[in-house]
């Protein structure tokens, strides 16, 4: 197993606090974590004795399974806690539910939020790791983990990639945590989505912006197709789906521009036929399927890491 | 009882003078370097001596949420804050917007008699945009000014409405500049930093076309406006142009406007304590919010006082409420920021702190240290240092990104109608 002398990171916040060695570190572990799911018996004895969190402010099913599973494959006790996001404004606030838990003392608390950037301000109601399964628009990092161990292992790197997320970019925490992740590995990032989801003065993350998926593809190694939230239709960002499958779909005349060797992504759940049309079913959906996979060994590794670090009392 | 301030440099807008002061029957009854002879000394030598201060923005929560601030918290913390005269917004529940509620109000603020508290009555009725409160009866009650602050009243037919009717009573329209449609669901000025984060900005052009609707409007009308808590360089550039063609309109400030950026929420990991709305601009807003208290166009410094429960402001960021507490602060903050870097002077200060805001509200025997002139007084120690702490502040909200922070500039005594409400060797 790799050595994990250098860790210093109590929390797993967002990628944007990573250096390059820190997710060389992850992605190395989540390599040799990958095989304990293949076992007869998969579970190893790593976090045998701590406590760990799933705290979900906001729906989820499959990030939370996923970290529940690696919860217990390193051997670990697990408790699932799900809120509404609503519920935070009255009564018992946010702030009184960690330091409720914190009466249990666990040593990691993985917590899924609907508002941005707040995870760093709770770790002072707690002695436990913070592991963010997604906090607001802000960052998902164990999802960018996941995607860039996924695009490790079929390209065999991460270096000088052209990178292309597509979709709901102003809403999405995957994008800002890939675009942290990828940068650091001097890979290109391109952005293409209808203008009204790109943010404001976005291309300061020294991204490049564009309207035009047909521009962009030729050009591309990785596709990343965000999900298309339905729901905040009502805000209009867009006019219909129609429309923006009309200029944002990955078709399979789109794909046919593609390089050969391109890899689709999707964090999935997949819309099929908004985000990528379903004769692409067969062609794409296993990787996608890997990316599921490979999340559960990178937050194995995640919580390997952060889990045993002694508990700062 | 006569009253003595002895050696005192007071500070008017105009001149600087080094005098005793007389106080008498509630008023300044005389100035001038021999005067003797009074039941009580206050020996003002090394501070000086300030109009008492007037502001035109205060959240003081009651009624409704006298967990928060109610009056005798509110005007105990202005008496600390050097604020002798404040006017108090009527977004409570319910809301300000009928006599009954005006009196209630200033009774209770008689009846702990601190400082002078008046009411800014609603425009609509419930502050809902739609019918016009009775602005006649309103006045009567006590109102000087009138404002549904914490929105704009999106009508602007509604609104028209209000500038005319307002003119047959004199009363002072303070408009809250916000399109409320831009800046819906946002948190903080929209800005690469927002968008780094993924929360979601509040524009600045949200504030600027409403002071531009405003203007319009006001000049089209020749009525008289004034803008609550202007935050944005580009609100500025039309109020300049407004001012210079002669349209009657005045605006305000609040001490975050000059002090904090957009890049302190960041730096400070987006602490709930630093939402405030309008949000905190970039270096570009604070560099000309500086100007502008200098050059005039501003007029004057409101604190914007809002205070909020603890169980609000730990909220994260995106939940948490808007404001900051301000009336123990503005004095400070103004001494520290503007005074100390020579963006304003002493004289400036007392203009932006008590004589303009006095003027734009219309009241006639203060916002001046002159014989004949209500006795309303501050003396403070401008090199005094305090450090912000939740124990040391009076108001029963602590709400403000200052924790923590050293200040220079302490409020030694303040005196209303002669009386000395606060002093702070005894607090």
């Amino acid at each position: 197993m790799t050595n994990m002398e250098g860790w210093q990171k109590k929390h797993i916040l967002g990628i944007k606090d990573f250096s390059r060695q820190e997710i060389e570190t992850v992605l190395s572990l989540a390599e040799s974590f990958k095989e304990v799911s293949e076992r007869e018996v998969k579970k190893v004895p790593a976090l045998r004795g701590k406590t760990i969190v799933n705290l979900f402010f906001e729906h989820s099913t499959r990030t939370r399974t996923s970290f529940e599973l690696a919860a217990k494959r390193l051997s670990a006790d697990v408790v699932n806690f799900s809120f509404s996001t609503s519920s935070l404004t009255k009564g018992e606030t946010i702030i009184d539910t960690i330091k409720n838990l914190e009466s249990y003392h666990p040593d990691i608390m993985i917590m899924r939020i609907g508002v941005g950037v707040c995870l760093n301000s709770f770790s002072r109601y707690t002695q436990a790791s913070l592991v963010n399964a997604g906090d607001g628009r802000n960052e998902h990092p164990t999802q960018a983990l996941l995607d860039m161990f996924t695009v490790k292992e079929v390209r065999g790197t991460l270096e000088n990639l052209n990178v292309l997320i597509v979709g709901d970019i102003a809403h999405s925490r995957v994008a800002r945590s890939n675009i942290f992740g990828f940068q650091k590995f001097s890979s290109k990032v391109t952005v293409c989505g209808p203008t009204s989801l790109i943010p404001y003065e976005f291309e300061k993350m020294g991204v490049k912006v564009s309207n035009d998926l047909d521009k962009e593809i030729p050009s591309s190694d990785i596709i990343m197709m965000l999900r298309v939230q339905k729901e905040r239709q009502g805000a209009a960002f867009f006019p219909s789906v129609r429309e923006y499958v009309d200029r944002f779909g990955l078709t399979p005349q789109r794909l046919k521009k593609a390089k050969k060797d391109c890899l689709v992504m999707h964090p999935g759940p997949v819309n099929w036929d908004v985000e990528i049309s379903s004769s692409l079913k067969e062609k794409v959906h296993p990787l996608i399927l890997k990316q599921a996979e490979n999340g559960l060994a990178i937050r194995m590794a995640v919580l390997y890491l952060v889990g045993t670090k002694k508990r700062e009392v | 009882m006569k009253l003595l301030i002895k050696n005192a440099t007071l500070v008017n807008t105009d001149e600087i003078i080094k005098a005793n002061l007389l106080i008498e029957n509630g008023k300044i009854a005389g100035i001038g370097k021999d005067i003797q002879g009074a039941d009580k000394e206050i020996d003002a030598k090394g501070k000086y001596v300030f109009p008492g201060f007037v502001d035109l923005h205060t959240h003081l929560r009651t009624p409704g949420k006298e967990g928060e601030e109610d009056i005798l918290s509110g005007s105990t913390a202005a008496a600390k804050g050097g604020f002798t005269t404040i006017f108090c917004m009527p977004n409570t529940e319910p809301a300000i917007d009928n006599e009954g509620l005006v009196k209630w109000v200033r009774e209770e603020s008689q009846s702990v008699g601190l400082i002078d508290i008046y009411p800014v009555g609603a425009i609509t009725i419930n502050r809902a945009g739609k019918e016009l409160t009775e602005f006649g009866a309103l006045k009567k009650a006590g109102c000087l000014a009138l404002s549904d602050d914490g929105f704009p009243v999106d009508d602007t037919l509604v609104l028209r409405r209000a500038y005319e009717y307002a003119k047959m009573f004199d009363l002072l329209i303070i408009s809250h500049c916000e399109d409320s449609q831009l800046s819906r669901g946002g948190s903080m000025r929209e800005s690469f930093i927002s968008s780094k984060y993924g929360i979601a900005g509040i524009p600045d052009i949200a504030e600027s076309l409403i002071v531009a609707r405003d203007i319009e409007l006001a000049k089209y009308l020749d009525a008289k406006i004034h803008l609550a808590h202007i935050s944005s360089a580009k609100s500025l550039e039309i109020i300049k142009r407004a001012k210079k063609e002669g349209v009657k309109v005045t605006a305000e400030t609040c001490p975050h406007y000059f002090t904090l950026t957009i890049e302190d929420i960041e730096r400070e990991g987006f602490q709930g304590n630093f939402k405030v709305n309008p949000p905190l601009g970039d270096k570009k807003d604070l560099a000309a919010i500086k100007k502008a208290l200098a050059d005039g166009t501003i007029d004057c410094i409101a604190t914007d006082h809002a205070p909020h429960s603890l169980v609000g402001k730990e909220l994260p960021f995106e939940l948490a409420p808007f404001g900051f507490i301000g009336l123990e602060l503005a004095f400070s903050l103004t001494n520290s920021y503007l005074i100390k870097d020579k963006t304003l002077d002493l004289k400036d200060l007392t203009s932006k702190l008590s004589t303009q805001p006095a003027a734009i509200a219309g009241l006639s025997n203060c916002g001046k240290i002159a014989q004949g002139y209500v006795a309303d007084l501050v003396i403070a120690d401008l090199e005094g240092k305090w450090k912000v702490e939740e124990e040391n502040i009076a108001s029963k909200s602590k709400n403000t990104p200052f924790l923590g922070q050293e200040l220079e500039g302490t409020i030694e005594h303040t005196i209303k109608r002669g009386k000395v409400i606060y002093s702070r060797l005894k607090d």
